[in-house]
């Protein structure tokens, strides 16, 4: 049997059962990314000897009948999770030596319920992309056609995930980089309602939007994870003291009776035509299940990725400030003065992308252009939040595709940043209304490529989306990827 | 976008580029603003009370004094530093 292609709820109860020992199952995964990452490039960091510790300490905890839903359960971390002694690098030369001396929230609580971590994946540089080709260290392919993208900006995670290089992984969500990376690779990624899971420790992209959330097999196991990682955290103060329900408690229930809201606009021009139809082939089945169509519509969507792009990129230049060369991160040899060294290690440590974004955030709040571009893009917010809360008075949750294509070309798109940005249509207001949602596969294009389809929920309810999702995975054959 | 510009950005944002990079960066930035030019057809104003629905003002954590990491460990990633962050001379 190859233990790496089982879900978490089979690998559960394998160990529990004594049927596979905690050290097998990662020496499983380690021989597994041995023999195929040198072509998927999704880890930058294998931790090999600490992973056996790990597993080692996991199985103690199942011997003595201690152990919690992630106990001896290997996973892939991004790599703009802080993680103690363990290289940080957001794939970005400007960090590729950090190694932080804390964990992210997230970690603590994977260490505690006795995860073991196999080592830290990649994503496109300060998580900015969506293909995981900005990545200044591992460019990672597509486990279904090596000669495409993963997605991004979460693509190490999902790649890793979808070829079985883990059980399953953490991402982060700012515009859609869990889910569209998970729709590209075939597998299901929950970006959770904001403030849900701690982001301290999270290399910070964009502040009201960034959210830590799995990429796993199916929408169970997300929940399983996302049941170990979400809670009130004192060290961020956007994270929320709501109480913390199970998120598996709706599995397997009936959806009958469940409205599911189709926005027209989301199935508009730009959107290819495969995709659209296994889209809706999915409202279908939802249909034939008992569940009620609603139609709706949101006419703001076409300004939501330059809203998107404003506020992201706003928040960007200001966060990415911090990098100067002097407290951490790359420092250039070469700088006379002051003012110098910083703009020196900048122009060195970061690539392309990151450059845009802070040029473009530097222009939305510079002055004469600031009400313009960032007070409209924070208009929008607002409205896009409406038109939101609107479709949810007459539905529970919505279902839209993921991505307007499957996964693209290594080569393709790279040079149109702009061409690039448009692609992200599909997901980016879920994040500016803080709303959750997750992304799992619908079907396979012609030429078997994976396609996905995302559910909306309101705010706070990622148990309905969860559900939902559950009972599409419930009844679809997934077609394994080639690698 | 000129050059112009795009310079006043890269000095805002202390990044600095060759002559050939301004010149890419410039369209690649044209590009970039059509995009963002697409919200100046729409007519809405930013309410900033509205937004406040997230500010838990009443619930901040006490301000309890908590130990600080150890410098050894704060500048364990500085390149250059001895017991401090050391910079090139500031005043003249």
């Amino acid at each position: 049997m190859d233990l790496t292609a089982l879900k978490i709820s089979d690998l559960r109860s394998m160990l529990d059962k004594k049927e596979l020992s905690a050290k097998e199952l990662t020496d499983a995964y380690l021989d597994r990314i041995k023999a195929v990452d040198d072509k998927l490039e999704s880890y930058i960091t294998v931790t090999a000897e600490a992973a056996e510790k790990a597993a080692e300490k996991a199985q103690e905890k199942i011997n003595k009948g201690e152990a919690s839903a992630l106990c001896g359960i290997p996973l892939a971390i991004k790599d703009n999770i802080c993680t103690d002694g363990v290289k940080t690098t957001c794939s970005s030369k400007m960090l590729e030596n950090f190694v932080p001396f804390y964990n992210a929230t997230v970690m603590d609580k994977l260490e505690n319920e006795g995860a073991v971590m196999l080592g830290k994946v990649s994503m496109d540089e300060f998580a900015m992309g969506g293909s995981t080709q900005t990545s200044a260290f591992k460019k990672t392919k597509n486990p279904y056609d090596l000669t495409r993208v993963p997605g991004g900006s979460s693509g190490g995670s999902a790649a890793a995930v979808s070829a079985s290089l883990c059980a399953a992984a953490l991402g982060s969500d700012t515009g859609g980089s869990i889910r569209q990376p998970s729709s590209f690779c075939g597998v299901t990624g929950l970006k959770p309602t904001y403030g849900r899971v701690s982001r301290y420790g999270l290399v910070a992209f964009a502040s009201s939007l960034d959210q830590i959330g799995p990429i796993a097999k199916s929408a169970e196991d997300c929940a399983v994870i996302l049941n170990a990682i979400a809670g009130y955290d004192p060290h961020d103060g956007t994270s929320s003291k709501n109480e913390v329900p199970d998120f598996t408690a709706k599995i397997g229930r009936d959806i009958k009776g469940m409205k599911i809201a189709v926005p027209k606009e989301f199935y508009a021009e730009g959107i290819d035509d495969e995709v659209r139809k296994a889209v809706l082939a999915a409202a279908d089945y939802y249909k034939s299940l008992g569940a009620e169509l609603v139609d709706c519509s949101m006419p703001s969507l076409k300004y939501a990725v330059a809203a998107y792009y404003l506020i992201s990129s706003a928040e960007a230049s200001s966060n990415l400030s911090r990098f100067d060369g002097i407290k951490y991160g790359h420092r250039s040899e070469e700088g006379e003065n002051f003012a110098e060294l910083i703009s020196n290690s900048r122009r060195e440590g970061f690539g392309e992308e990151v450059k845009r974004r802070i040029m473009l955030g530097n222009y939305a709040l510079s002055s004469g252009y600031y009400d313009a571009y960032y007070g409209k893009a924070m208009a929008l917010k607002q409205k896009i939040r409406e038109e939101y809360e609107n479709i949810f008075t007459g539905c529970d949750v919505i279902l839209t595709p993921t991505a307007p294509t499957v996964a693209y070309g290594v080569n393709e798109n790279i040079s149109d940043p702009a061409k690039m940005y448009q692609a992200d249509i599909c997901t980016v207001t879920v994040n500016i209304a803080s709303l959750p949602g997750i992304s799992t596969t619908c079907g396979y294009d012609s030429k078997g490529m994976p396609i996905g389809m995302s559910i909306i929920g309101k705010k706070w309810d990622e148990a309905t989306i969860i559900q939902a999702a559950d009972a599409f995975e419930k009844n679809f054959t997934r077609q394994n990827a080639s690698l | 976008m000129d050059l112009d510009m795009v310079r006043y950005l890269s000095q805002l944002g202390r990044l600095s580029f060759t002559d050939e990079e301004l010149e890419k960066m410039a369209g690649d930035m044209t590009g970039i603003i059509e995009i963002m030019d697409t919200i100046k057809e729409i007519d809405v104003t930013y309410d900033p009370i509205k937004d406040n629905h997230n500010v838990y003002l009443n619930d901040l954590r006490k301000d309890i004094a908590a130990d600080s990491y150890p410098t050894a460990q704060i500048l364990q990633n500085a390149v250059n530093s001895e017991d401090a962050f050391v910079v090139p001379k500031v005043v003249e």
